[in-house]
């Protein structure tokens, strides 16, 4: 078993290498539209690992991942306004998220189940709201209109934006991948299992939930303030769209929840296929994406990413 | 005017109840969250459309209709595909309601176009007058309809085999099993009943409001804040809660304007889950252990 996954790893370390390069090259290859679109499959990556660590890891179904998006969204569009330059800002957006959800995150990670999960749907409502009628520096509801300073042309914008998401999408997994052999992440999974064995087992469960929401957080806001940066202008209805946050979850459940690259495979899969089927079938786009939806979930229901390994090292521990 | 606001939010709230009792079911029996229900409520209202509007049949005469169609949607989808994923991880329910959800919508529009529909009656425009309030005929039909089909399935919970099935089933999967039930057609059953009581709504909002492929998503959302006010898996809680919810719609937005109507929703759904997480009536259900 372990030299099979041992004799898996350099053909793996190679797929990933050459995904790696592929999209590294990709504003070069491809034409705009198609990088248009990546950027978006990235951004959805981020969001989607930026789930797998609460939800996968945890146990805890953060619904309202959203709520994370759209205050990293805030939150760059309001440096930006203050005066910070583009980049600077992001590291703030990522903050900024993280620390609301550390603060909120301490009452609401009391409650379980369900309650959790409509909570945090209430918190993305609340967030929102809160936004619209704010005011200020947030715009409130008339949106907000991100200043534009920079001496770029659009297309090299949009070159920086795609290479920023496709840094955070790698930069997202590799906190997954660091997590998943981590105390941290021990202790994640040791109260998914039974939280009051984490606890007999001296784990402070409080504090760990706490962090695995801020990590998310971080990673969500900063695709928030990226994405922000790239629509220019941005208003709460679009921020705060509790689409994004079923739609990540949809996908990390189709790749596969709890590892470093299901997540991936999930958002890649789902919005690449969302986009074809949309280019094709632009009046029953719908219609298709659900009955994909509906076949994915039935005949994988462990995701992508689990039967796809385990072919894979039954192949490797064949020829051996 | 605060009559007249009371009343629009009482009549409108025995809708929002009906509406959610299906949903509040399958969570509590089951641990679904089933975001096609939005899309059930709205098949409900076209089966009103297509119905009246080509035959003219009065609407109140569609229920059973609707009723019958949906029991049989929601009985297959489930029996098909939510017991199987049921099995292995509740969540992928949610992927699969979400899909389900698309194609239904979709079929719709492909259909009857996005376009808005209204299901006109000939007492439309009638109203009782009472004190210095009118009483819309259409909505206190409406309200008085749901509130009878809320109170038979009461009965059908409380006095059929199925019904007590159901309960037992809520209450713990394993004993029940033991009881010699059947888990995976007392989940057929429910998510059947739960359909039809939302496709009942449907027929009842047609009379009401605008009849379009996209107007479950606005109810999934009040059906959801109702399910959590009222307590997982109770019925006299959704019906209170949808009272409840209707008049909290109601006040806020002849006080406070339309625009904050939500906001005021969603203050006491955050006010509800800290003060009393189980909701109005809400008891442990099996689905809640989840």
């Amino acid at each position: 078993m372990t030299t099979a996954s041992l004799r898996g790893r350099p053909l793996l370390v190679l797929a990933a290498a050459a995904c790696l390069l592929a999209l590294a090259a990709v504003p070069w290859l491809a034409g705009n539209y198609w990088m248009r679109i990546l950027t978006n499959v990235l951004m959805y990556c981020v969001v989607a690992q930026g789930l797998n660590v609460i939800v996968g890891f945890a146990g805890y179904h953060a619904f309202g991942n959203a709520a994370f998006f759209g205050i990293g969204a805030y939150a760059l569009g309001a440096a930006e306004v203050l005066g910070l330059p583009f980049l600077a800002a992001i590291p703030v957006a990522a903050a900024v998220s993280a620390a609301i959800a550390a603060l909120v995150g301490w009452p609401l990670l009391r409650l379980r189940g369900h309650y959790f999960a409509i909570a945090t749907v209430a918190l993305t409502m609340a967030v929102g709201e809160l936004v619209t009628n704010l005011g200020g520096v947030t715009g409130g509801a008339q949106g907000l209109a991100l200043p534009l300073t920079t001496d770029q042309s659009p297309d090299q914008v949009y070159r920086q934006i795609y290479f920023l998401m496709y840094g955070l999408a790698l930069a997202a997994t590799l906190v997954v991948w660091h997590l998943s052999g981590s105390r941290l992440g021990y202790a994640l999974r040791a109260l998914k299992d039974s939280e009051r064995g984490a606890m007999a087992m001296g784990i402070d469960t409080r504090r760990a939930k706490v962090a695995a929401w801020a990590i998310s957080a971080a990673l969500t806001g900063a695709a928030g303030g990226i994405w922000a940066h790239w629509m220019t202008f941005i208003e709460v209805s679009s921020a705060f769209d509790i689409t994004l946050s079923v739609k990540g979850y949809i996908m990390m459940l189709i790749g596969g929840m709890g590892t470093v690259f299901g997540p991936l495979l999930g958002a890649a899969f789902f919005e690449l296929f969302s986009t074809l089927i949309w280019s094709r079938f632009t009046e029953v786009h719908n219609l298709v994406l659900g009955i994909l939806v509906c076949v994915v979930v039935l005949a994988l229901p462990y995701g992508i990413w689990q039967p796809l390994r385990r072919f894979w090292q039954a192949r490797q521990g064949g020829r051996a | 005017m605060i009559f007249q606001t009371f009343i629009n939010g009482l009549l409108i709230g025995g809708i929002y109840g009906l509406a959610t009792i299906g949903f509040s079911m399958v969570w509590g029996v089951m641990g679904i969250i089933n975001l096609a229900h939005g899309a059930y409520i709205m098949l409900g209202a076209y089966v009103a459309y297509v119905v009246s509007d080509r035959f003219g049949i009065e609407p109140f005469l569609v229920v059973p209709l609707a009723m019958a169609l949906l029991f049989v949607l929601g009985y297959a989808i489930q029996a098909a595909m939510l017991n199987r994923v049921l099995k292995t991880s509740l969540l992928l329910s949610l992927a699969l309601t979400f899909g389900i959800n698309l194609i239904l919508v979709d079929l719709v529009v492909m259909g009857y176009t996005s376009d808005f529909r209204a299901v006109s009656t000939r007492y439309a425009s009638a109203a009782l007058e009472w004190g210095d309030a009118f009483v819309p005929l259409a909505r206190l039909g409406a309200c008085v309809f749901a509130l009878a089909l809320a109170w038979a399935f009461h009965e059908f919970l409380a006095r059929t085999r199925s019904g007590q099935a159901i309960l037992a089933a809520a209450l713990d999967r394993e004993v029940s099993r033991l009881m010699g039930i059947n888990p995976s057609r007392v989940y057929a059953v429910t998510a059947g009943v739960g359909a039809a009581l939302a496709g009942a709504a449907g027929v009842l909002s047609s009379m009401i409001f605008p009849v379009s492929p996209h107007m479950g998503n606005s109810f999934l959302g009040a059906v959801f804040v109702i399910t959590v006010l009222g307590g997982i898996g109770s019925l006299g809680g959704a019906i209170l809660a949808g009272f409840v919810y209707g008049l909290i719609q109601s006040f806020a937005s002849a006080w406070l304007g339309v625009n904050y109507q939500e906001v005021v929703a969603f203050t006491v759904f955050l006010l509800i889950l800290i003060l009393r997480p189980q909701g109005l009536l809400g008891k442990k259900f099996f689905g809640e252990g989840q």
